[in-house]
């Protein structure tokens, strides 16, 4: 009976432990997706031709005059409203003056300049909405005025929003018809297309993350990632050897493991701040934050998982091969090196690729060593002594710093959900080493 | 070659000593796990070490090639004499005498590499990298141990595919193909099956035309079936040493006939 | 016949000491390669006590560790850190409320109760939840979470509340219900009615916690709660491996010694393996409570970052600020060698003592368990 109700327990914690991993993943992978597959509009493949010169030039152009020409008549709306409203008393002016200027910066968030407009400075004013989801959002905006008024119901005495249409407000002016125009053509305006950015991956972000991808972050991110794990593994994988071949069981060695846990306790902004008063501050590795000083930092960090790891790889490899080599007359390093590290690779792989993981997704290390928000694209080389934009840091930077967080909610969760694929691809290509390594024992 | 005097001195079919001991002990730190034993091994013959589990027989086995070198509690005493030289002496250079003295062990343990890789080892290890060479070398080893046939097609597989008597068989080889002295076996047919085991029987029976051959079994009837000589050790001790005949037949002390008729062990 | 095969077996005098030699040299470089990482934590220690001591020097310990008032960057700066370090007591008591019960309830059934195949589709679930990098967790807490709460936390902490009432209830009218008198239990219309009457007053009560709950209104998304939420969801995953693997460790004998005096399942867990294994489950729950104090981007992305405490003290729904957050938020505008660079150097250092501490009893803590089976 009791048994029973553990029985249930146990189902209701791992079904929680389900549900919970679903709630998290479900919303960062859909959106995510969407930063790679999305209706993107005219204003996107404009973009894209002239930033990256992608897609026909000539097409573009063709599709584009056809736009405008769509276009045209909201234009004409405004202007023949302007020409009308010269003759009107002041204070009827007045009243329009604001609205107007309203509509008019609502249409320019959605299609951009108007004709004969200067070409303003910043770039997210010179494209119309590139994503036909953000377009619906600023058609919105053109169709709607917001107000905060007091509840009418008289339940609460908070303000409450609702949409004024603004319609109603121009009504009987040259303008009203535009507002039914626009709606009904939006698509000829913007000419929505499903696409697949896969290059999203591998460009360059334009005016703080409005255009373009994250593929400096992705970059920068790989670069700290090979860093760290370039440093770590020889460390690593010599540790665990000595800890499990040559020590015996002494003070020093009680000591030393006693270390490698301590260390793997070391909270990650402690690793950052050391990181930073000695690889930067003490030795002066580089003048500024760098990538090597941010793998290096990291490299520490996952130091301990990867003995421990390649430890626990080292111990599985039957005593009977070591036996078969020394009997063979093989010497101990000769057994190490041709044997036992042989038969224990994909078990100090598994660690070496979840410790990559790990490396790939931490934050705290690389805020002072490391990362920073913009920078230029540098040669390999160079790279290294740089500082450079990573995924983490930029997720958090997008997300908690940037001047128009609920704009590029796209990028946002383009980002994390590539963070989140490249550390589970990891994971993956562990999984896959741990099969192979059940394969190798019994020989298939 | 050996000029020891030994406690119960004699000679079998006239062949010459290969490798003796006398008041040999094995300690596991305080444990005395072999207690002043002596005895000798005659060229070119079988030799079996029975004996109750415990009593010493696998301690006794591994230390004539210094494997018991890889357990750090582990020392000896008394003297373990080979081509004049006593193994456990301070100059002797243990690579070259486990290449000398090689091992086949109770459970097969190919390395999980291809068979070529596996036989090819020892080779290697000596320092032959010529590839006709190492050709040559698996192919007469996998042939002396009766399973080139069996494998000359899958040469480069991975040996942990074989069933287990191809891999003893390739232990054997392996053991083989570093051309040794000596072949100490221990307890090599405890992990197979009947069939495997007589193969490996037979294969026994054949290499002693070249080969000294010291095994350690359980196994009684087996014993009596391949050895030419067989020890009997109890409790650290070696009770008796003699011609496999007599030990069978005409045991001189009581503890070996009652452990011979199955009344303890 | 082996020409290339050198026949002899002795080493010369020089060889042997030239091969002495170089094993020696060899385990020792080996040697210096493993204390990379007690070279490594001492350095850690020495760099972050370097640059916490002029703090001390200049400012002494009483206000840092008394006060709670912490404006660092005001004109006469104020160094009170102990808001920070409640912020982050807080943080991780939420989190641990969270992740215990769960991660120990999972542990032991994934090891005892629950079949094999289930098993095998819950450890790639609980990989994943430790494989997902923090700031994507943070990304979540603030992004997702915080809106949620904000704009419908009544209804998210009333369904929580169902959520994990219902089936605790259920849990507890079963037992509850079986362990009645066997008088009662025998007159079936009674216990039923008795049943019914329990199934009534547990709904009532769980609706009655619910609808008060649903009457809140959360001010701010970005606050304990929600932290403590996330905290103890990355926490899982620690707790539930060590803490089964500290089941399992207990072995079939144990278990099968305890089946064999006619305990049932749940008897053998209660009383025999989960004491048993209780050393193992205690550095499961210390390791798993490290992890939160020690994590850095969830509460400096959704802790809110108020350097002050709640009122009341235990309102989990107004945001604190911790000790990771403060070094990372502050660190970017504190310029080198002022005393504001330095406290935040004095923040790690304290930090850096506690996590040390935590480890070392759970070192001790494992040790002893090890101890405890292997005798």
């Amino acid at each position: 009976m009791l048994d029973h109700s553990f029985t249930g327990m146990g189902f209701i914690s791992v079904g929680l432990m389900g549900v919970v991993l679903l709630v998290i993943l479900l919303p960062i992978v859909y959106r995510g997706a969407q930063a790679y597959i999305f209706t993107e509009t005219i204003e996107h493949r404009r973009f894209q031709n002239e930033k990256f010169q992608r897609g026909d030039a000539q097409e573009l152009a063709e599709e584009y005059r056809a736009v405008k020409a769509a276009r045209l008549p909201v234009y004409e709306a405004i202007e023949k409203f302007e020409a009308k409203k010269r003759e009107w008393p002041k204070d009827k002016k007045r009243e329009f003056r604001s609205e107007l200027k309203a509509v008019k910066k609502a249409l320019h968030h959605l299609l951009g300049p108007a004709p004969g407009e200067k070409t303003p400075v910043l770039m997210r004013q010179q494209f119309g909405q590139t994503r036909w989801d953000r377009a619906q959002v600023k058609l919105h905006e053109v169709l709607y005025r917001e107000d905060w008024v007091e509840d009418p119901t008289g339940q609460t005495k908070e303000l409450v929003q609702v949409f004024v249409p603004r319609v109603d407000l121009f009504k009987g002016t040259e303008l009203e018809p535009m507002f039914e125009y626009t709606e009904k053509n939006v698509e000829l305006m913007l000419r929505p297309k499903l696409t697949f950015y896969w290059q999203f991956l591998i460009d360059r972000s334009y005016d703080a993350h409005f255009f373009g991808g994250i593929g400096p972050e992705v970059r920068g991110t790989l670069l700290l990632t090979l860093g760290a794990i370039v440093f770590a593994i020889p460390f690593g994988i010599i540790a665990a050897i000595y800890l499990c071949e040559y020590a015996k069981p002494s003070k020093t060695v009680h000591v030393l493991r006693s270390c490698i846990n301590t260390l793997a306790g070391v909270p990650s902004i402690v690793f950052g701040l050391f990181g930073l008063a000695f690889f930067l501050n003490t030795l002066k590795l580089t003048e500024s934050k760098s990538v090597l000083a941010g793998s290096m930092t990291l490299s520490l960090m996952i130091l301990p998982t990867i003995i421990r790891a390649s430890e626990e790889a080292i111990m599985a490899v039957p005593f009977a091969y070591k036996e078969a080599s020394m009997g063979l007359g093989a010497g101990k390093w000769r057994t190490i090196c041709k044997v036992i590290l042989p038969a224990a690779l994909p078990g100090i792989l598994t660690g070496i690729v979840l410790s990559m993981g790990r490396a790939a997704g931490e934050t705290a290390p690389i805020i002072f060593t490391a990362a920073v928000s913009v920078g230029d694209k540098l040669p390999l080389t160079e790279a290294f002594f740089a500082p450079s934009q990573a995924l983490p840091w930029n997720i958090y930077n997008l997300c908690s710093e940037h001047e128009a967080v609920d704009s590029i909610r796209h990028v946002q969760y383009g980002m994390v959900f590539t963070l989140i694929a490249m550390v589970l691809l990891l994971n993956m290509l562990a999984i896959v080493f741990r099969a192979r390594l059940h394969s190798k024992t019994k020989g298939v | 070659m050996s000029t020891q005097k030994l406690t119960k001195d004699f000679i079998f079919d006239n062949k010459k000593t290969h490798l003796s001991f006398k008041d040999f002990s094995v300690y596991y730190g305080d444990f005395q796990a072999v207690k002043g034993v002596s005895g000798a091994f005659p060229e070119k013959t079988v030799t079996a070490i029975i004996g109750p589990s415990g009593c010493g027989k696998s301690t006794l086995l591994r230390s004539i090639n210094r494997m018991n070198d890889l357990i750090p509690v582990c020392h000896t005493s008394g003297s373990m004499i080979y081509e004049g030289l006593d193994i456990y002496g301070e100059r002797m250079d243990v690579v070259k005498l486990r290449q000398r003295i090689g091992m086949v062990f109770q459970k097969p343990n190919a390395f999980p590499k291809s068979i070529f890789d596996n036989i090819a080892y020892g080779p290697r290890l000596m320092g032959i990298k010529n590839k006709a060479e190492l050709n040559e070398i698996v192919e007469k080893s996998l042939t002396q141990a009766a399973i080139w046939d069996e494998v000359k097609d899958r040469l480069h597989k991975n040996a942990l595919g074989m069933s287990g008597g191809q891999q003893q068989r390739l232990c054997l080889a392996r053991a083989l193909a570093v051309e040794p002295d000596i072949l100490l076996m221990d307890e090599p047919t405890s992990a197979l099956d009947p069939k495997a085991t007589a193969k490996i029987e037979d294969l026994i029976c054949e290499l002693k035309e070249k080969y000294t051959i010291v095994i350690v079994t359980h196994n009684m009837q087996q014993a009596a079936r391949i050895s030419d000589l067989t020890a009997f050790m109890y409790e650290g001790n070696m009770v008796e040493f003699d011609t496999t005949d007599k030990i069978f037949t005409n045991p001189s002390m009581k503890q070996t006939e009652e452990y011979i008729t199955g009344r303890f062990g | 016949m082996n020409n290339q095969i050198d026949q002899k077996l002795t080493m010369s005098q020089r060889k042997i000491k030239m091969e002495k030699f170089i094993n020696f040299c060899g385990e020792k470089f080996l040697l210096c390669i493993t204390a990379l990482s007690l070279i490594t934590l001492l350095f850690i220690f020495f760099f972050i006590i370097k640059d916490a001591l002029p703090f001390f020097q200049d400012q002494g310990f009483k206000e840092f560790f008394t006060s709670t008032h912490w404006y660092p960057s005001a004109a006469e700066p104020e160094y009170g850190a102990v808001s920070i370090f409640y912020g982050t007591f807080m943080v991780t008591l939420g989190s641990a409320v969270f992740a215990v019960p769960l991660g120990i309830t999972a542990a032991v059934c994934l090891s005892d109760v629950l079949p094999f195949k289930l098993r095998q589709f819950v450890k790639p679930i609980i990989e994943l939840l430790a494989a997902i990098p923090s700031v994507a967790y943070g990304f979540f807490a603030l992004v997702i979470l915080a809106p949620l709460m904000q704009n419908h936390g009544g209804l998210l902490l009333s369904s929580m509340i169902w959520l994990i009432m219902v089936p605790t209830a259920g849990i507890i009218l079963y037992v509850g219900y079986f362990s009645l008198p066997d008088k009662i239990l025998h007159k079936k219309p009674l216990a039923l009615s008795l049943g019914l009457v329990g199934i009534a007053i547990a709904f009532f009560i769980i609706k009655a916690i619910a609808d008060k709950l649903y009457g809140i209104q959360i001010d701010s998304g970005t606050n304990t709660l929600n932290v403590s939420l996330i905290l103890g969801i990355m926490a899982l995953p620690t707790i539930v491996s060590v803490a089964e693997d500290a089941v399992q460790a207990c072995g079939r004998e144990l278990r099968e010694g305890s089946y064999a005096l006619g305990a049932t399942r749940a008897e053998t867990m209660v009383k025999t393996i989960i004491p048993a294994a209780s050393g193992g489950i205690m550095a499961a729950i210390i390791l798993g409570v490290m992890r939160a104090v020690g994590e850095t981007m969830v509460v400096w992305m959704a802790s809110g970052n108020t350097g002050r405490i709640p009122e009341p003290w235990y309102n989990v729904l107004s945001p604190v600020r911790t000790m990771t957050a403060s070094i990372a938020g502050d660190m970017g505008e504190a310029a080198r060698n002022t005393n504001r660079y330095h406290v935040l150097f004095a923040l790690a250092l304290t930090l850096l003592v506690l996590t040390f501490v935590i480890n070392l009893i759970s070192q001790y803590v494992v040790n002893r368990q090890r101890k405890k089976l292997g005798k």
